[in-house]
């Protein structure tokens, strides 16, 4: 693969990162799935308990984190941490933390609050104006981007209504 | 033979309706242009049409269904050659030597040959799902538990090494949590509640759905926001549509494309971007000109188009017969056709044998539909891709809320999808495959309760897992994928391979 070494250090340390995460997950389900009610009260054959597949697979993936660790461990990464935690707050990093951030206050608080068609409109609206006039490379003037966005908040939030609803009778939130 | 000739003809008799052709046609534009726009995939295109084709007929719900996947693989070849975006991941090899060619002023020949033969690669694709789809199920009716439990980890394990990463490790891992998450919710042998903390709502543990609008929809979105993208669009000034000796002068690379490319989407999980590009590495192989590759071979277009578009018809293979996810989409269709009361395996040939027909007559006319629009409409397409990117992912957002809420009518859902997009996305961004992950949630309960229930038959003993015959093969073939992702063993085999893929990558 085609990389610099850079954002090679920063794949190397963020793999061991994650690593470390799923060991701990994998061993998590094999307790969980260890302290599962083995229904012995319902004569259940032993090799039938519910916890049975979910232990095995406990155990796969911290086998499989621990050898992703090792593998990343091995790797030769300088400043893979920094590069790690620049990558963190870069711009890119910014921008999906901001989509995240609008999406879910229109889909957990706008959502219950306003009616859908509403809820959809403000968010499409919001969500074009954001990045068109403020989180770009690019920007461009509010005054041009505004109204193309409320245009088609209007129109989308509209007519997934319309469609969804009336041409294909499907209930929305 | 002539049973299935005379099905066939029935299957596509059945859809001889203004209706039914209605539906092809507007579903084959749409998912034309969901392939077209960089950031919408065909997966995600599947998985939000589900909702809408939730209150139709299931015959009518899956001829969409089919005609949108169908659709948004051609299209994504569009985007391929003009803007060297693949609209899809399927199509990235189709940006090696589609875009030198429109660079070159031909990119109307380019798109053309890409329509054309992607129109053969689905045929071929057809032709051995006819043929083999009825053969495999039969076959498939003497599986018991303990073969079926092999074909459930076997799935999930070779999607994981093939579906391309640094590391095979990362896509058994990928399938690993998949399978992890198959096991939320109420279990099927002794209807015993696992992992649901208290919370009702997971009783009736994660929908596919919803999880796949999140993985493949909303995971989506965050990738595509990361950076503002300008597209400079080649334009398109000559003939489109190709002459016949133009296309078959290349007969044995769009064969052998397609026979790759059925190869690959019978394997469960390992989906069209495979397909094209291990067709587009064994033509430069066989070529006589393989310099060419990677400058505007028209050769290499053909077979990375070929390949990739008889994955589709194939990966219906395991699908129907099997209830194997051929592909992630086709993941997304068995949902689907779940949904519709329509049970994939080895019993569909039995409970509903005409249903298998309609498949490969909905395949028929989808490609139909593709071959026409793709060569009459091409140049009036490409406007859609002046759509500025954040417009259409606002949009996008909204219908992933609505594709997950539509069906079950619970804002739980929503809440899975935004779970499994915020998920999937840092996945993504760590390089771990999703397809083996959408394998595992499908395959978890299959591989859970035959395993047990095979226990349950033997008494606790394991030797029937590997004694039986059909048993011990599927046994072998797994220990084998294994094997072969040691690097050990591996850099040895696959440096081949590698070296291959290389080639056509790097040019």
């Amino acid at each position: 693969m085609e990389m610099e070494s850079g954002e090679h250090a920063l794949r190397a340390r963020a793999d061991l990162l994650t690593a470390i995460v799923l060991v701990a997950l994998g061993l998590i389900v094999v307790y969980l799935s260890w302290t599962m009610p083995r229904l012995e009260q319902r004569h259940v054959h032993p090799a039938t308990i519910p916890g049975l597949l979910p232990m095995i697979l406990g155990l796969a993936l911290s086998f499989c984190g621990l050898l992703l660790g090792l593998r990343s461990w091995a790797i030769q990464a300088e400043g893979g941490w920094q590069a790690l935690g620049r990558a963190l707050v870069s711009r890119p990093a910014r921008r999906v933390l901001a989509v995240v951030a609008l999406a879910l206050f229109h889909t957990l608080v706008l959502v219950g609050w306003l009616p859908f068609w509403a809820a959809s409109m403000l968010f499409i609206f919001t969500f074009i104006v954001l990045f068109e006039v403020f989180m770009t490379d690019q920007p461009i003037n509010l005054m041009r981007s505004a109204p193309w966005a409320l245009a088609i908040a209007v129109a989308a939030g509209w007519g997934i209504s319309f469609i969804f609803e009336d041409v294909f009778l499907v209930r929305l939130p | 033979m002539f049973d299935g000739l005379a099905l066939l003809a029935q299957g596509v008799g059945h859809f001889l309706t203004p209706a039914s052709l209605f539906n092809v046609v507007w579903a084959t534009l749409l998912g034309l242009v969901i392939g077209i726009l960089p950031g919408l995939t065909a997966t995600m295109g599947v998985a939000l049409l589900v909702t809408l084709t939730y209150k139709m007929p299931p015959d009518q719900a899956i001829l969409t269904l089919m005609c949108v996947y169908l659709g948004a693989i051609y299209g994504g070849s569009r985007t391929a050659i003009l803007l060297n975006i693949p609209g899809t991941p399927a199509n990235a090899a189709a940006t090696l030597d589609g875009y030198p060619l429109a660079r070159q002023g031909r990119a109307g020949l380019a798109m053309g040959l890409a329509t054309t033969s992607s129109t053969l690669g689905t045929i071929v694709g057809i032709f051995f799902l006819a043929i083999i789809a009825p053969a495999l199920a039969d076959f498939a009716l003497e599986f018991g538990s303990y073969e079926f439990f092999w074909l459930a980890l076997f799935g999930v394990l070779i999607s994981g090494q093939m579906a391309g990463s640094d590391t095979p490790l990362k896509g058994y891992i990928a399938g690993i949590l998949g399978l992890l998450v198959a096991m939320v919710g109420m279990e099927m042998l002794h209807a015993y509640q696992r992992f649901t903390f208290g919370v009702g709502a997971l009783g009736g543990g994660i929908d596919l759905i919803p999880a796949m609008v999140g993985a493949f929809g909303f995971a989506e979105i965050l990738t595509s926001m990361k950076r503002r993208v300008v597209a400079h669009v080649a334009a398109v000034n000559d003939r489109v549509v190709p002459t016949f000796r133009e296309i078959f002068q290349y007969w044995r690379t769009i064969i052998r494309s397609g026979v790759i490319g059925t190869f690959v989407g019978i394997i469960p999980g390992v989906g069209e971007d495979i397909g094209s590009w291990s067709s587009y590495a064994a033509a430069k192989r066989f070529s006589k000109k393989p310099e060419e590759f990677g400058k505007g071979s028209q050769e290499g277009l053909i077979a990375a188009e070929t390949g990739d578009n008889a994955v589709v018809s194939a990966a219906m293979i395991p699908t129907l017969t099997l209830a194997l996810p051929g592909s992630a989409a086709a993941a997304v269709l068995i949902a689907a056709m779940l949904i519709h009361g329509i049970r994939p395996g080895p019993m569909l040939m039995v409970e509903n044998p005409i249903f298998l027909y309609q498949v490969v007559a909905m395949l028929l006319l989808a490609t139909l539909a593709n071959l026409i629009f793709g060569l009459s409409l091409t140049k009036l397409l490409i406007k859609v891709l002046v759509v500025p990117r954040e417009r259409l992912m606002a949009v996008v957002y909204v219908l992933c809320v609505v594709g997950s809420f539509a069906i079950t009518q619970r804002m739980f859902d929503v809440y899975v999808m935004l779970v499994f997009g915020i998920a999937g996305f840092i996945l993504r961004e760590m390089r771990y495959p999703m397809a083996p992950l959408v394998l595992g949630i499908v395959l978890g309960d299959l591989l859970d309760i035959n395993l047990r229930r095979g226990l349950l038959l033997s008494d606790g003993d394991i030797s029937p897992f590997f004694t039986r015959p059909i048993s011990a093969v599927l046994f072998a073939i797994t220990l084998l994928t294994i094997v072969m992702s040691m690097p050990v063993v591996s850099r040895r085999v696959s440096g081949v391979f590698r070296r291959l893929v290389r080639q056509g990558r790097t040019g």
